[in-house]
């Protein structure tokens, strides 16, 4: 009888991540134990200090040193990018709660007919889900957890945790009810699939490289020959699981739907951190484990990323929702951040344009929560004014609103003095220096139709005649307006000066994934 | 030699019960091939040498998710049918079209593969499967597996969300049952005694036999609603029966608690 | 194999008293038919209506099914875990104990909710 020795666990290392799903299932107990009075009292606290305790163990583990062999048994690799990708989802993740914390986003009984007598009841009795809290934590644990994982199998596990509360958001929205429910089922029917493929994937690479871990892959690339076959079809199959989770084209279905029906704040946090956390995660994977593989897989990777960038930007255009328009937005910004992907070289190359990923990512995500919260603050009678023709002449009954989301959305369009300019700029630098000067093109012509659309709507805010019935203005909450603060602060902040962050970037990315 | 026999065996055993599955009309008789399905499959794990997969193919599929299935269509009806209007036209054939692409793909693919002999099945297996993968799950996948937990909360957390309703009043008791009941007789003279309970004969020893009064006729109220219809046939049977002109039917007005 | 013997005498033992009891009913038994015996339950519950063209059925069951797959998974941990208990020592039973305590807060939850509750 030997005896198993107990693991060695850095629990410092970990610390974020214990400390982000620690406070989920406090949260689940408060659910269980606190008089609904106290819920929400309860909630905002623990979950905004789990979140902000999180970002300050992150940066102390940053000054600390970061580490240079995965924890965990090598399970979870606490690296560079990890901790920069962590401190990003952490702060978007931050300011998605403050959105999320805003009262009517929420049905007040998911469980009722939409439109039916008991929901009016639930809704008069103010009822709320306050579960929401502990299922955005769940998520959010899930979103770490994803791109550190160090192992197809945890990051299987990962996956799961981040979706599966996405899933069950996605449908609690109070207005348009029936579009929430569709683009839950459509989500997690679609990301169930996506799943399975991923899992497909990892049992025949398991069947190639005899282990799950990442490293171990890598180096059986060199040992296995004669057995291609097993392992493009496992590397073709986990890359469309993951794409799938970026929305990348031809996966990128399910985006525009499951971003229209959403409530928005959960909608701010999808576009956010899950791709912030799929982007970790799939450049784990393709730099990491099939990363000698790159002749391989970077003329595919070359056709999703143009394929992307096109399906984006020209779909965005015949958009008459606004959501819907954002979304397509996210698939066309999915496709400019691909194109980094791509450009992968000797170590210094690569340390570049994973660099220019990360800032790209950070700013891109901040500006699109910022966009999102002003979707919230733009009503009609029946909830958000989702067409776009409602928008028309907003800048001239708020200027100072319509002016927010139009610098937004040339932060999207990557105008010069916005953030989104550095970002592309970044990506599409490291590309040119990666070889992929095609690729860049092709990206600075997206670029050029997806501007187009976003000028279209600042035309319609601030050039068309405000209709007479047109929608409202709320005043905002103080979480919705510093949400929008911090984001156009950041914007601005970045797209003026970003050499701070870029250089945080780069020096996270300077060691590149540990193996 | 006895490897191979036991696969061939469950190999038709359970490609067949799989097209069963697909091609059977009734939905119960879907669920029980699926049954057979997936305890061919624990055996084929078993004959692999890993009791541990089959014991969870057992336990997990076809214990739980297996039994669900039953329980939902029995307590759906079983012959509720979908609607089977396309929203989207013609997606049966590209599904079909993409299915078979990707089919094709996959057997080119694994048709090509020179497989490697299968190593390293002794080496974990020396110590036991079972131990090795506690060995797994407590060392270096310890961190996955306490994960999971969170995805259990999470998966009863969606269950609450979306399908519980929350009382927004409490309970009636069975004092507040009765009183109302008595009050409703006060009121309109509705009956609040308990109903009629149904009638057991000789020949036929079901609950959707109505109850015979003492003149023979017959009280419907002795029979649920939802299975009365029996009463008809009975009817009909009775007068045939009797010989009787008119089978008058009681007429004891029906009271708040319904059967 | 002797690893499965029992299972298999076990499986034997029902298969031989599910074929003896359906073969020797039929001509021991009382035959009195009625269509009362094609329902689902016998005692008289019926099956969920369906309204014409589908429609909602309550909902109610998915709580209890999906606490028995929670907890249906927690055992497939509680396994290997109990197998190689000896082995594992200190820390597999802080671990499980963590791992229990858990999913015991989802169960907390959904019975402080009247989840459990059935009517």
């Amino acid at each position: 009888m030997n005896t198993i020795t107990a693991p060695a666990i850095e629990y410092l290392q970990l610390a974020p991540l214990l400390i982000v799903f620690g406070a989920g299932i406090l949260g689940v107990l408060v659910e269980a134990f606190a008089p609904r009075y106290l819920r929400r009292a309860m909630h905002i606290p623990l979950t905004l200090l789990s979140l902000a305790g999180a970002f300050a163990l992150v940066i102390v583990q940053t000054i600390k040193g970061v580490p240079t062999k995965p924890s965990a048994m090598g399970a979870v690799a606490v690296d560079g990018p990890t901790l920069f990708i962590w401190g990003t989802i952490l702060v978007l993740a931050f300011i998605s709660l403050l959105l999320l914390n805003d009262e009517d986003h929420f049905v007040p009984a998911a469980s009722a007919v939409p439109g039916s007598a008991e929901e009016e009841r639930a809704l008069i009795e103010g009822n709320v889900h306050t579960e929401v809290y502990p299922l955005a934590l769940f998520a959010i644990g899930g979103m770490l957890l994803f791109p550190a994982s160090n192992d197809l199998l945890i990051m299987f596990v990962a996956l799961e945790v981040m979706s599966l509360p996405l899933y069950l958001l996605c449908g609690l929205a109070r207005r348009r009810r029936l579009l929430s429910q569709e683009s839950a089922m459509k989500y997690f029917l679609l990301g169930a699939f996506s799943s399975a493929f991923f899992l497909y994937g990892t049992a025949l690479l398991y069947g190639y490289a005899g282990s799950v871990d990442l490293a171990k892959i890598s180096t059986a690339l060199s040992a296995n020959v004669g057995q291609d076959a097993l392992l493009f079809t496992g590397a073709a199959l986990l890359g469309v699981g993951l794409l799938f989770k970026i929305g990348a084209a031809p996966f990128q279905a399910w985006k525009p739907d499951v971003y229209q029906g959403a409530p928005t704040p959960v909608t701010a946090l999808m576009a956010s951190g899950t791709l912030v956390a799929a982007f970790g995660a799939l450049l784990r994977v393709f730099w990491v484990a099939i990363g000698e593989l790159d002749w391989d897989w970077s003329p595919i990777m070359w056709g999703v990323a143009i394929l992307t960038m096109v399906v984006g930007a020209i779909l965005a255009i015949t958009q008459t929702d606004i959501k819907r328009m954002l979304a397509y937005s996210s698939i066309a910004h999915a496709g400019f951040l691909l194109v980094g992907v791509v450009a992968i070289g000797d170590a210094k190359q690569n340390a570049t344009a994973l660099a220019a990923i990360l800032f790209y990512l950070a700013v891109y995500g901040i500006a699109s929560i910022g966009a999102f919260a002003i979707v919230t603050m733009v009503r009609d009678a029946g909830g958000e004014a989702w067409h776009l023709s409602r928008w028309a002449g907003l800048g001239k009954r708020s200027p100072k609103l319509a002016g927010l989301f139009a610098f937004f959305l040339l932060a999207f369009a990557g105008i010069p003095l916005t953030s989104g300019f550095f970002g592309k700029y970044a990506v599409f630098q490291a590309a040119v220096a990666g070889g992929a000067v095609q690729l860049v093109v092709v990206g600075v012509v997206a670029s050029a139709v997806a501007a187009f659309f976003y000028v279209r709507v600042i035309v319609l805010m601030f050039f068309n005649d405000p209709a007479p019935d047109g929608p409202t203005v709320v005043l905002p909450s103080w979480g919705t307006a510093s949400v929008v603060g911090f984001a156009a602060l950041a914007t601005v902040v970045l797209g003026v000066f970003p050499q701070p962050v870029l250089d945080l970037a780069q020096s996270a990315a300077g060691s590149l994934f540990v193996r | 030699m006895g490897e191979t026999v036991t696969f061939w065996v469950l190999a038709v055993a359970s490609v067949a019960a799989a097209l069963g599955l697909v091609f059977s009309r009734k939905a119960v008789y879907s669920a029980l091939m699926l049954g057979v399905v997936m305890l061919s499959l624990a055996v084929l794990y078993a004959v692999q040498d890993a009791p541990f997969l089959a014991a969870v193919q057992i336990i997990v599929y076809t214990g739980a998710v297996m039994m669900l299935f039953l329980f939902v269509l029995m307590l759906v009806g079983v012959d509720s049918s979908d609607s089977l209007v396309e929203t989207l036209r013609g997606q049966r054939f590209w599904a079909f079209l993409a299915g078979l692409g990707f089919a094709v793909l996959l057997a080119l693919g694994f048709g090509n593969v020179v497989f490697a002999a299968p190593t390293g099945l002794a080496a974990v297996n020396q110590a036991g499967n079972v131990p090795s993968l506690a060995e797994a799950i407590f060392t270096r996948y310890v961190f996955a597996f306490e994960v999971t937990s969170a995805l259990l909360i999470t998966a009863a957390l969606g269950a609450m969300v979306l399908a519980h309703r929350e009382r927004a009043e409490a309970k009636a008791t069975q004092k507040d049952l009765s009183r109302a009941r008595f009050v409703a007789f006060g009121e309109t003279g509705a009956n609040p005694a308990s109903l009629p309970g149904p009638g057991t004969y000789a020949r036929h020893n079901a609950i959707d036999m109505p109850a015979l009064l003492p003149d023979g006729s017959i009280s419907q109220l002795s029979v649920n609603r939802h299975l009365a219809r029996h009463t008809e046939e009975l009817l009909e049977e009775r007068s045939g029966e009797l010989d009787a002109s008119e089978t008058p039917v009681a007429e004891i007005t029906e009271g708040e608690n319904s059967k | 194999m002797e690893l499965y013997a029992p299972i298999l005498v076990l499986a034997v033992l029902a298969a031989g008293f599910a074929v003896f009891s359906v073969s020797v009913a039929p001509f021991t038994g009382p035959k009195r038919w009625n269509r009362a015996k094609l329902d689902a339950y016998e005692c008289g519950i019926e099956p969920t209506p369906q309204p014409v063209g589908g429609g909602r059925f309550p909902l109610k069951y998915m709580i209890t099914a999906m606490l028995f797959i929670v907890f249906d998974i927690e055992i497939i941990f509680l396994y290997p875990w109990a197998v190689a208990f000896d082995q594992l020592g200190v820390f597999g039973l802080i671990e499980m104990v963590l791992f229990i305590v858990t999913v015991l807060v989802a169960y907390a939850y959904v019975w402080r909710r009247r989840g459990l509750d059935w009517d």
